[in-house]
């Protein structure tokens, strides 16, 4: 932690940074994003396990943008996001400072995205056991149990947008929900229009979720939506050998074909 | 409000048995926003079409709907007709009640309520129709041959003759193709060089030709009228301008044992060498890959012995960029090889030789000067067995497709051995004989009347070697499958014609579309046969398909007329059917947020990248914008765009979308719009 605030506080001396993304206390127990922009404010950063965040969301906010070129407290998904974002020319290298604190009170600064790819590709991502076992249990299911499972999960959504909100990769400025001519998901939160809105926000995803889990965690109604998500990025993998956030330029598996694709169909 | 007018046609008895007409237009006469709604005959005849123009002017129509036959036979006709009444061709759309309803289904009421349904679809189309003005943009007047063969020659020729710049690029040294390579040519007997011999002359002298030989695409980028092409001209290691041809260097070279392509391997040529005499240019080229000076470091015999100091050993790999109009692909094609036929013993035995080896074998400049000589001990066989479809018509070894030279090319192979070798025995294996072309039946009379060549039915299974006589082991099933053991000197396989190596790797850098045997394909079997699926980009030749020299020539000069009649206006003229990225009122200025994951999509690299600045030139956000020249219209980036900020002009998101819930939702009268 020690070692983070310091940087924090060189960064923003050196005047290389103009905002530090990082977390600080929040009300109760809990841990929130705080956007630092004075070098004496560097000592409100904190990093322990209750810093879930994914604060690469912010690097895509228009009012954080205005505040100039950010450093930002990255977690691994975080990491991944950061690569994905580039790869969607979202970010650019050179245009932010990419902190990663490890849990021993280590610090790592990546200077470019290669550096952070090839972080990467030697770190693991541990999956929750609880979660694991949902997947398997929703998996074992019969089409018929797992429509009717996701017809009860979904009857539950108000259509809040949370986990849209919540989302790194959900930066566009205007949604297709707020599209209304012509308008694609209906508005009131009935069955369909929950389902619509959750499958196509799981499509839009698809090939892109960096599996920050995020949006489950933002859920006021608690919709295990990690799951649809995770089962996307296992069938991309398994198919077409890509995840997102492991590299800073996307392939992205909806719409790329190569010519040594395994698929003859396309041609 | 829209005023939209209904034409019901019953195309005789077409749509009109099936479907009662009267009743479906009485049907879209109560759906809202149409003011006009009517059945006749023919709407596409003279009268029908004035029924149209008259409704437009009297009823100042705002849309046309006419149910009709597909949108592809006549919504021309009838958008040239709402466009003489005054009214914007892209108001006027077809609901198909021909082959989507009356031609597919039995008479009754639910074909009737289909139409019906079919034309209110479309009416809800129409009302979301806006005014679209077709798209011009600039042609350059130059076109690009790719393949020096005799289709590329014909093609380059044709065009060049025309009053047009042509770009030829040819991969080997020297222009020619096959056919150089070529002894005689059938049906007609006369001599393949003596008549392609001026024409590559005057490709070479033609003002209007830029000819690069050794050269290849490195990549092309564009569209129709507007391609830019990077020509890699191969570094030939000889100074072009200095060199004479005399040919010195060839004479000196000390390595000598090189298979000579032009003889088909039977042959040998020198490092440093001219493909064949008549090559075109006659300059020679160095293989580096077997120049004894780029192996060891040492040598430089040629630089010593060049009169006028041609030779230059760093000379490296050229670029040149060139902007063009139209491309023809005259690639060419290539006999089957190598291990395909281990049963016939191809490669195995030094006496199996392919036609194209037979060809040089036959040819007064080949390595026999034109006896016949067997290449393993150099005799004259006295017996040669002719295998037609080695490979072709064969599911069992991939290739299902005739071949279509080899009937041709082996009757007259076996006539030119009856011609030179007197005395000898002539036989050809033959599946059928397809002689179909002009004077093509009789020349294959003439060699079994004539020249008495003995013509058997049936499939060799095996070739082996037996005290130095090649056995072929066969069936004749005109005689009821009776086998046939043939002693021969010779054997010669009419290998199976297939694609070109990188004949792939070309279709995709060239974005056109290839078979499953990788030819490429043509844009309609029929209607569009020298047309790709890419604009612009036209095809002569063997590398759509196998094709005898005729064929070849006439489909290159079919190419060649489509380049002349697209390089006959200053301006191409396209539909506005066209994606186009959103624009929207600041701070957004456009819906799009710049992922690009649209670009890889788009099948025809029509995506560009768009700065939208502020007046003082302040970068305001980077989105995708759609080259409207490039643009086909196939709506793959509309489906990608997760922000829905790319849109199909005439066929929007709006009115799909319309088009779907009108299908769903019979019941519901039109929301106002």
């Amino acid at each position: 932690m020690d070692e983070l605030r310091k940087k924090a506080r060189a960064l923003l001396e050196a005047g290389e940074v103009r905002v530090v993304i990082g977390y600080g206390g929040g009300t109760g127990d809990r841990a929130r994003a705080i956007f630092v922009r004075e070098p004496e404010r560097a000592d409100e950063l904190i990093f322990d396990g209750r810093c879930r965040q994914n604060l690469a969301i912010y690097l895509t906010r228009r009012e954080v943008k205005e505040l100039g070129k950010p450093a930002i407290v990255a977690t691994l998904p975080a990491l991944k996001t950061v690569l994905q974002l580039a790869g969607e020319f979202q970010i650019a290298e050179g245009g932010l400072v990419v902190l990663a604190p490890g849990a021993d009170g280590s610090l790592i600064e990546f200077k470019t995205f290669a550096d952070i790819e090839k972080y990467l590709a030697g770190a693991a991502s541990p999956i929750d056991p609880a979660e694991q076992a949902e997947m398997d249990r929703v998996r074992a299911m019969s089409p018929d149990e797992r429509w009717k499972y996701w017809l009860g999960q979904i009857s539950r959504c108000i259509k809040c947008y949370a986990c849209r909100q919540a989302c790194p990769m959900c930066y566009c400025p205007r949604c297709t929900v707020e599209c209304n001519q012509p308008q694609w998901i209906p508005v009131p939160s009935h069955e369909l229009g929950n389902l619509e809105w959750n499958v196509m926000r799981a499509m839009h995803l698809a090939g892109r979720c960096v599996d920050c889990g995020d949006c489950s965690r933002a859920c006021p109604v608690g919709i295990p939506l990690y799951l649809l998500n995770r089962v996307l990025i296992g069938d991309i993998e398994s198919n077409f050998h890509q995840r997102a956030g492991m590299k800073a330029e996307v392939d992205y598996a909806l719409s790329t074909f190569h010519p040594d694709d395994r698929e003859n169909f396309i041609r | 409000m829209s005023r939209i007018g209904v034409f019901i046609c019953h195309c005789g008895e077409n749509i009109g048995a099936t479907v009662d007409c009267e009743k479906v237009a009485a049907a879209a006469a109560k759906i809202p926003g149409v003011v006009h709604s009517v059945d006749y005959k023919y709407m596409c005849s003279d009268p029908g079409q004035n029924m149209i123009k008259e409704a437009i002017r009297e009823k100042n129509l705002t849309g046309v709907v006419v149910g009709a036959c597909s949108p592809r036979m006549h919504e021309p006709t009838f958008r040239r007709a709402c466009e003489e009444a005054g009214l914007n061709p892209f108001l006027c759309e077809m609901a198909n009640i021909r082959e989507h309803c009356s031609w597919v289904h039995e008479k009754g009421d639910p074909t009737t309520e289909k139409a019906i349904d079919l034309v209110r679809v479309i009416v809800e189309k129409v009302r979301r129709n806006k005014p679209l003005v077709p798209i011009k943009v600039p042609v350059t007047k130059t076109a690009l041959v790719l393949g020096g063969g005799i289709a590329g020659i014909q093609a380059a020729l044709d065009i060049a003759n025309a009053g047009h710049k042509v770009i030829m690029v040819e991969r080997s040294p020297s222009i020619g193709g096959h056919m150089s390579q070529l002894s005689e040519t059938f049906p007609t007997l006369d001599c393949s060089q003596c008549i392609l011999t001026p024409r590559m002359v005057e490709v070479a002298r033609h003002a209007n030709i830029t000819l690069h030989t050794y050269s290849e695409i490195e990549s092309i980028e564009g569209f129709i009228g507007n391609f830019k092409v990077k020509i890699r001209k191969k570094a030939r290691s000889i100074d072009m301008k200095a060199c004479t041809g005399c040919g010195l260097c060839s004479q000196k070279c000390p390595t000598r044992k090189i298979p000579s392509e032009f003889d088909a391997g039977l042959g040998t040529r020198p490092a440093i060498y001219v493909p064949f005499p008549q090559a075109v240019p006659n300059k020679p080229v160095i293989d580096r890959l077997n120049c004894t000076y780029y192996l060891k470091g040492k040598c430089r015999l040629c630089e010593k012995v060049c009169p006028t100091q041609a030779i230059r050993f760093d000379q490296e790999d050229e670029i040149v960029e060139a902007d063009i109009g139209a491309v023809v692909l005259a690639t060419g094609f290539e006999i089957k090889h190598g291990d395909f036929f281990p049963e016939y013993g191809f490669g195995k035995f030094k006496d199996v030789i392919d036609g194209m080896q037979f060809e040089r074998l036959a040819s007064a400049s080949g390595p026999t000067l034109g006896e016949i000589r067997r290449p393993s001990d150099g005799k004259k066989p006295e017996t040669v067995v002719f295998i037609a479809c080695a490979g072709s018509r064969d599911p069992a070894k991939g290739i299902e497709y005739c071949s279509k030279i080899c009937c041709m090319y082996t009757a007259k192979h076996a006539m030119l051995y009856r011609h030179k070798v007197h005395g000898g025995n002539a036989y050809i294996f033959y599946m059928d004989i397809r002689a179909g072309g002009k004077m093509y039946e009789e020349f294959v009379r003439r060699a079994i009347e004539e020249d008495g060549v003995k013509y058997v039915r049936g499939r060799v299974s095996r070739v082996y070697e037996r005290e130095g006589k090649l056995i072929v082991q066969g069936a004749d099933t005109l005689l009821g499958a009776q086998p046939v053991e043939i002693e021969a000197d010779m054997v010669v396989l009419a290998t199976a014609a297939v694609a070109n190596d990188g004949a792939e790797e070309l279709a995709q850098k060239m974005h056109v579309s290839y078979d499953a045997h990788k030819f490429f394909a043509e844009a309609h079997p029929k209607l569009k046969p020298v047309e790709t699926n890419t604009a612009g980009i036209f095809l002569a030749g063997a590398c759509q398909a196998p094709k005898d020299i005729p064929e070849s020539v006439a489909q290159a000069s079919g190419a060649a007329s489509k380049v002349g009649a697209l390089f006959s206006q200053d301006e191409l003229t396209r539909e506005p059917v066209i994606a186009v990225v959103n624009r929207s009122a600041p701070p957004l200025y456009s819906t799009c947020v710049g992922c690009f994951l649209c670009q890889a999509a788009c099948p025809y690299q029509a995506i560009e990248r768009e700065e939208i600045r502020t007046r003082d030139g302040k970068l305001i956000k980077t989105v995708a914008k759609v080259n409207p020249g490039l643009c086909q219209g196939c709506g793959t980036c509309v489906a990608v765009c997760r922000t829905k900020a790319i849109d199909l002009q005439g066929f929007s998101n709006e009115q799909v979308f319309a088009e779907v819930m009108a299908l769903l939702d019979r019941s519901e009268p039109d929301a106002g719009i």
